[in-house]
Order: structure tokens, then C-alpha cells, then sequence
């Protein structure tokens, strides 16, 4: 199934190249952007960041969720206003399963297409612009836990869809949520504090700050690593529980028209 | 096409019969319109709070201070509406494209682009608009910009010369699917790109300037037209330029998106 989803993905290698070509565009303007609000600042550092840390740290965030989007909502969302879940529904492959492992083959291969190279680049274009040691480890086990994290978000949503049988609304509130409180617009270290401590509790931030910190961050103390991958887990089981319940009790009341 | 010469009135009265439908159609899925609406405002509230974020830490962007961001937001979301409400239904453009549904376009004895478009009314803009509107009525309080006639007429002028390049830009971007196939990307990095426009131009370099200003020209959504509230006393020519570039960014983008129809008439698919 993973290989289904790879096939799947690699058709459209021109998109591809429409995409890339497209963020090398977003990320000059975005550099200008932040070039520009740090120029207006009287200090260099703010929060401990400074211009290069935050352009790296921004552009890895974007990559980060350009590469983790699943798409799952649309399709799931399709799905039961055509009413081809009922189908799906039937085999006697358990859903949530089957459409973890397809979706994951697609985000194997926007992982080494678009994310692995994005990553490779940063790396020289900003000068070292991380350790190659420890935290290249921790930081791939960070992403896979960022990858069920958002999965099981993707789900929860999609599961939505089967009261609301509309898509657009629910899935830009998703993103939108995701987008502001994971770091990926503004870093979470710009946040006002009180914000910013709402926000680390919260499981949105593991998809991009949490691995993001664990990769810029050299030579942390192991206590801080295992507390950061530790948030992360608590997250991915607490939310693997909630939207399996939720499936189940909304499986029961699906309504699909004429399906 | 002999029937293009029908008068605005002919056109105008099809118009609304045709959006009445929609809007009815759409009116009786409840939940949709209240999830659209939430989703419409959350998206604009994340810009906002955006902008809030990034100055509690700093002080200004390139001499542009926290009310003015707001103002120039406010006014990309007002001059976006035109184009989120009613050239919406160029975002499905492309499936009708590659379905082969477009044909039933071609069949009518009106205007293509006007028959395509005039189908979906997107209310979901109109809260956007709304939440556009209040920004500026609050950022031109703060700003202290007197509030006479002939600043609001400016404004009123500003934001539909605005809008008419916020929809040749969706129009030229939604017609490469005539060409190429997957052109969701190009839709999706052209509203990436819009996001932008919220920024003053002045920020960037002046090769990116140049690009923002004539051939993307996301620069006039709200910088240019902005400048002969925000900063009247020196106020670009380009400003004043606005309306007639409008003007001609629509019509280009129109005669792109004809071409693109009648290249799929050719093909016959």
C-alpha cells in the first residue's frame, strides 16, 4: 500500500517542479519580509533568535508542512458525498489502517523529493546552518512523531465531514490552526509569553517546533530532548485514542444520499 | 461569437437569475454556510493576529507602523471580495476542463467567460468583506485620516481598481489549465503570492519590486492604491496609475482566458 501511494505521488513530476519553482519564490519573498522586520529592530536577537536562526527555522517549518500535508480531508470529504466510503467501509481492511499507509507512501516521497533536498540546501546556503551530530537523529524521530501527530489531526477533521458533509470550512480551520500555533508563520519563540506557554501545551507545535527546536538546538541535555520526543508520544497516543473514538461513534450515524 | 454584441442589460438580467439560483442552492445547506463563514473569519482573524504577534516584538516594518499594516490588510481583504465572490468558480475551472464539462459553456449563446463565471456566488466573501471593512474603519481611527468625501471617494476608486487585479490574477492563473495539465499549483502559489500583498513593496528588492509591480502585480491589491490615504503627500505616480492598469491587467487576463476556451473548442475533447 505504501508503494501504491509512492506510484500515485510520482506522476506528477511536474507539479513538482511548478511547486518547488513556486516556494523558492515564496521563501525570497518571505526572507525580504523578515529582513526587513528585523532591520526596523533596534536589538539583533530577539528571544535568543536571530535573523539566520529565524530564516531557518521559518523555511524548515514550511517545508516541514508542505511535505506532512496529506490532503485527507478532501478526500475524505469526496468520499462520503459520493458515497464510495460505504465501500471502503466494507473490506475487510480496518479504514483508519488503509488510509494511514497510503497516505504515508505519498509523504515517504514528498519526504525525499522535496523535504531532504530543501534540507540539504539549507544546510549550505546558510553557512552550517546546523549540527550534523546527535540531533540529526533526534530530529528524524521528532518528524515521525510530527507526521502521526498531524495524521491523527488530518483524521479527527476529516471525521467532521461525516456531519457537516462540507469540506472547505473545517479543513481551513484545521490549517489555519495548525499554521499559526505550530510555529510555521510566526516562530513560537516571538510569541508574548503567556501566549506562547498555551501554546506548548498544546499538540499543534510538535509538528514543527518540536522537531525544529531538537534540530537547531546543539548540544541539548539528553533530560531536554526526552521531555520534548516525550510531549510529542503523549500527543501522538492521546490523539490516536480521541479520534479512533470518534471515528467509531460517528461511523454509526453516517448518512450518505443515494449512496 | 455574433451574440457578444448583446447590450449590459441583456447580460446583467441573466446575471441574477443565474446567481439567484446558486445562492439558493448553496442557502439550503446549513452547516456548509455556518462551517464557510467560521472558516472565512478564522482566516482572516490568523492574519490579523499575524500582524499582532509580529509587533509585540517589534516595533515597526520599514517605517510602516501597526495600524498601517492593518490598513493595508484591510484593504487587500475589501478588494479581494470581487474576486472571491464572483469569479469564484474559476477554482474548479480546471476539473470542468479536464472532465470535458466545459463543452456545455460553448453551447450557449452567450458569452463563455461571462456564462462560467456568473454560475457560483460565493458568499462566503461576504464576510470577508466585512472583517476588511472593519479593519480599515479601525486603523483609519487610529491613523487620525480626516474622513472627508474626497478621501472616502479615493478609497471607494482605490478598492475596485484594486479588485480588478485581484481577479485578472485569479483568471490568468485559473486559465492555465487550458495549457497545462494540474495547474492547481499555479492557483495555489498565485494566492500564496496574494498573501503577500498585505506587506508594504517597499521591502523588497528592487528586480522583486519590478516583478510585483507588472508582472504579478500583487503590489496594486493594496500598496499602491493605499499610499493616496495613508502617505498623501508623496503619493507615486503608479498610484494614481491604478484604475487604468486595473483596467487593462482585466482585459488581459480576459483575452488569456478566451484564448484558452477556444483552444479547447479546437481540441474537441
Amino acid at each position: 500500500m505504501i508503494r501504491v501511494g509512492f506510484l500515485d505521488n510520482m506522476q506528477f513530476r511536474l507539479a513538482l517542479a511548478v511547486q518547488v519553482i513556486g516556494n523558492m519564490i515564496y521563501l525570497v519573498l518571505m526572507y525580504f519580509l523578515w529582513k526587513a522586520i528585523f532591520d526596523s529592530s533596534p536589538v539583533d536577537t530577539i528571544n535568543g533568535m536571530t535573523f539566520e536562526d529565524t530564516m531557518i527555522y521559518l523555511v524548515l517549518a514550511s517545508a516541514i508542512l508542505e511535505f506532512i500535508e496529506m490532503w485527507i480531508v478532501w478526500g475524505v470529504g469526496r468520499d462520503v458525498q459520493s458515497g464510495q466510503i460505504v465501500v471502503d467501509l466494507l473490506r475487510p481492511v480496518n479504514y483508519r489502517t488503509n488510509m494511514f499507509f497510503t497516505c504515508f507512501g505519498g509523504t515517504i516521497v514528498n519526504l525525499i523529493a522535496t523535504f531532504i533536498p530543501t534540507m540539504i540546501v539549507v544546510y549550505f546556503v546558510a553557512g552550517r546552518a546546523y549540527a550534523l551530530s546527535w540531533n540529526l537523529l533526534w530530529f528524524f524521530i521528532s518528524l515521525i512523531l510530527s507526521i502521526l501527530i498531524n495524521y491523527y489531526i488530518n483524521f479527527f477533521t476529516a471525521t467532521i465531514t461525516f456531519y457537516t458533509e462540507s469540506v472547505w470550512g473545517i479543513n481551513v480551520a484545521r490549517e489555519v490552526v495548525v499554521g499559526v500555533l505550530s510555529g510555521a508563520t510566526i516562530p513560537l519563540a516571538f510569541f508574548p509569553d503567556a501566549f506562547r506557554k498555551v501554546a506548548e501545551i498544546l499538540p499543534f507545535q510538535g509538528i514543527c517546533n518540536s522537531p525544529l527546536t531538537l534540530l537547531l538546538g546543539d548540544g541539548m541535555a539528553p533530560s531536554e530532548v526526552i521531555s520534548i520526543l516525550g510531549v510529542q508520544l503523549f500527543w501522538v497516543v492521546a490523539l490516536s485514542v480521541v479520534s479512533g473514538l470518534f471515528f467509531k461513534v460517528s461511523v454509526r450515524r453516517i448518512t450518505v444520499n443515494g449512496g | 461569437m455574433e451574440n457578444s454584441k448583446r447590450g449590459v442589460k441583456f447580460y446583467s438580467k441573466i446575471y441574477f437569475k443565474i446567481i439567484a439560483q446558486d445562492i439558493k442552492s448553496k442557502l439550503s445547506y446549513r452547516a456548509d454556510f455556518f462551517l464557510s463563514m467560521l472558516g472565512m473569519i478564522l482566516i482572516n482573524v490568523s492574519g490579523a493576529v499575524g500582524f499582532w504577534l509580529i509587533f509585540q516584538r517589534f516595533p515597526e516594518i520599514n517605517g510602516w507602523t501597526y495600524h498601517e499594516m492593518i490598513f493595508l490588510y484591510g484593504f487587500c481583504l475589501v478588494s479581494a471580495t470581487p474576486a472571491q465572490c464572483l469569479f469564484d468558480n474559476n477554482w474548479v475551472l480546471r476539473y470542468a476542463v479536464y472532465s470535458g464539462d466545459f463543452i456545455k459553456y460553448c453551447f450557449r449563446p452567450i458569452n463563455v467567460f461571462f456564462y462560467y463565471i456568473s454560475e457560483t456566488f460565493d458568499l462566503k466573501g461576504i464576510w470577508q468583506f466585512l472583517f476588511g471593512l472593519i479593519a480599515v474603519i479601525y486603523a483609519w481611527n487610529k491613523l487620525q485620516i480626516p474622513l472627508d468625501a474626497v478621501n472616502v471617494l479615493l478609497f471607494i476608486i482605490q478598492s475596485l481598481s484594486a479588485s480588478l487585479f485581484a481577479v485578472a490574477i485569479l483568471n490568468a492563473s485559473a486559465a492555465s489549465c487550458f495549457w497545462i495539465e494540474n495547474s492547481f499549483f499555479i492557483l495555489s502559489l498565485s494566492s500564496k503570492l496574494r498573501d503577500f500583498a498585505k506587506y508594504p513593496v517597499s521591502i523588497f528588492s528592487k528586480p522583486l519590486r519590478i516583478i510585483l509591480t507588472f508582472v504579478v502585480p500583487i503590489a496594486f491589491l493594496a500598496y499602491y492604491p493605499c499610499q493616496s490615504l495613508l502617505r498623501p503627500d508623496a503619493i507615486p505616480v503608479l498610484t494614481w496609475l491604478t484604475p487604468v492598469f486595473g483596467a487593462l491587467f482585466f482585459v488581459l487576463s480576459y483575452k488569456f482566458w478566451m484564448t484558452g476556451a477556444k483552444r479547447f473548442n479546437g481540441t474537441g475533447s
